[in-house]
């Protein structure tokens, strides 16, 4: 039943909230029991916010999409932005060292890192960042 | 996410519950702590008790929180994180920043100190 779903959304924080919804949703109906789902969906949030800052600038004419699809015993996202960034060496620092350390921001892939079973950066087949994230189904 | 306020023992204390994420509920977070700066209320203890989940933004209020009291001289020590919320801090080394308490009037009597 999950199998091809696709959401574009403008880069824009405004919409991060819902896209949080929309995994949630995805989640539940995939069978994730709903404690669990909000760290699915914290996961996927912390990419989709990196992909509009990193990958598209902040340009509401940019689009991230995330592609949703489930396979036996795993549920997995594609999250596409028009950039080619690297977490590690596009961020600029290390959270939780030296003075980022008390920076308000810069601790979004390291949190999905630590939710998200699997979190792998890598490029799209147009060469642009693609972020695979997938979530384990019992 | 809703905040409750209240000065107890001359601390202010702010009590959270449901998601701390990113949206428009954290802008009144953040008005919190400015009015607790300004106001120079001092000290601050931060109830996590009832908070099901936080995210990178809402983890960078409580940071940025934390350093706008310190730069006036204040403390913010934080009570009853969950254990979901301890990992964060944890993952994050805000542990090593953050003091934290499991009980109130433990946390109320150091932030009095």
């Amino acid at each position: 039943m999950l199998k091809g779903i696709v959401l574009k959304i403008p880069s824009d924080d405004i919409i991060v909230e819902a896209v949080q919804i929309f995994v949630e949703k995805i989640g539940l109906t995939a069978g994730i029991n709903e404690e669990d789902v909000t760290g699915l969906s914290i996961a996927v949030m912390e990419v989709v916010k990196n992909s509009i800052e990193h990958g598209n600038g902040g340009d509401p004419k940019k689009q991230v999409t995330i592609h949703v699809d489930a396979y036996p015993g795993r549920l997995q996202f594609l999250i596409d932005d028009c950039g080619s960034w690297q977490p590690d060496a596009d961020m600029g620092h290390k959270p939780g060292e030296g003075e980022a350390l008390v920076s308000s921001r810069g601790r979004g892939v390291l949190i999905a890192r630590n939710l998200a079973r699997w979190l792998d950066y890598g490029l799209n087949p147009e060469g642009k960042t693609r972020v695979t994230l997938i979530w384990p189904l019992s | 996410m809703k905040i409750k306020e209240e000065i107890k023992d001359g601390v202010m204390v702010i009590r959270l519950s449901g998601k701390v994420i990113s949206g428009p509920d954290l802008m009144d977070l953040k008005s919190v702590f400015q009015t607790a700066v300004s106001k120079a209320t001092g000290n601050v203890l931060l109830d996590l008790g009832h908070v099901a989940w936080m995210d990178s933004s809402g983890l960078g209020v409580l940071v940025s929180g934390h350093t706008s009291l310190a730069r006036e001289g204040g403390r913010m020590a934080i009570l009853n994180a969950t254990k979901k919320i301890h990992e964060l801090f944890i993952i994050t080394k805000l542990i090593t920043i953050f003091e934290t308490f499991t009980d109130e009037s433990e946390a109320l009597a150091s932030l009095k100190e």
